[in-house]
């Protein structure tokens, strides 16, 4: 009986070591990087310049490149 | 659409830091950081003193992306370097890396505790709903999606600094030079250089000087 105990006593110990070697890794997920959306879906403010309409990428470049010419004071004074 | 670009006109600028100001102010930048300023040198020599607005360049490169530990950067479809301060660690080597300084940190307390790094992002945000609340409280105003370009090139009362499409851009600054020099103010100068600092859609590579014809150079 006397022995029993003890070899009961030794497993318990060896199960209590073992448990280290199951425990999950303590290492942070790596951060991943978020799509970005594409200006020309328009901004959801109340700020947006009109003449475009959002979500379509050739109005919104037409109306940048025209916003564009008016840091030209040649093409502006004309 | 090009990539986006700003040019400063040191012929133009007049130092009146309005860019620093309007920058500031429309994204609400905190004290101690300035992600545009002004930098003048031959200060008070007559003829000699010229100023430019320094901001990010949103290289084509850029060394920033190269060497961040984390890959909190990313550009953009429009050529607009950007990064995620939810990624970011503030350590500090962008800033390191960058030739403009344009990375800042807000550094506070005795032992210098940083921030995440912030920047000129063009006026286009970051990885946050475009024109949310929470895409300004981190990277200020997407003036982009709202069909603007950026407050300091088009506020600049004198139009040194202009910013957008880095064709129309590049044209506009050609211009200028064409017409000084028409006008008799440094004649015989030309826009050189353009295509080298900021490329074209079909301008080729640019040739490395060999070494031997560099005086001193090994």
């Amino acid at each position: 009986m006397k022995f029993n105990f003890k070899t009961l006593g030794l497993c318990f110990a060896a199960a209590a070591l073992l448990v280290a070697c199951s425990e999950p890794p303590e290492i942070a997920p790596k951060a991943a990087k978020r799509p970005d959306v594409a200006p020309y879906m328009g901004a959801n403010n109340g700020f947006m310049t009109k003449g475009w309409a959002p979500g379509n990428q050739t109005s919104w470049t037409e109306s940048i490149d025209k916003r564009n010419q008016g840091q030209n004071e040649n093409s502006r004074v004309k | 659409m090009a990539r986006m670009k700003f040019i400063c006109d040191t012929e133009r600028c007049i130092e009146c830091n309005g860019c620093v100001t309007a920058c500031k102010n429309d994204n609400e930048v905190p004290w101690g950081v300035n992600r545009r300023r002004v930098v003048t040198v031959n200060d008070g020599i007559i003829g000699q003193e010229k100023s430019i607005s320094v901001a990010c360049m949103h290289c084509s490169d850029a060394p920033c992306m190269a060497v961040c530990p984390v890959d909190c950067f990313y550009r953009t479809d429009e050529g607009v370097v950007l990064h995620d301060k939810d990624i970011c660690i503030g350590c500090g080597y962008c800033s390191l890396a960058c030739p403009f300084g344009a990375p800042q940190f807000l550094s506070q307390g005795a032992f210098g505790t940083r921030s995440k790094m912030d920047k000129c992002t063009f006026c286009s945000g970051g990885p946050e709903e475009n024109g949310s609340v929470a895409e300004f409280e981190k990277y200020g105003r997407n003036r982009l999606a709202e069909g603007k370009l950026p407050l300091c090139a088009e506020m600049c009362s004198t139009k040194a600094l202009i910013g957008g499409d880095s064709d129309v851009i590049s044209g506009i600054f050609n211009q200028r030079v064409t017409n000084r020099e028409k006008n008799g103010k440094y004649p015989g100068s030309k826009p050189f250089g353009w295509t080298t600092a900021y490329g074209g859609p079909d301008a080729p590579a640019p040739t490395p000087t060999p070494a031997a014809k560099i005086p001193g150079a090994n």
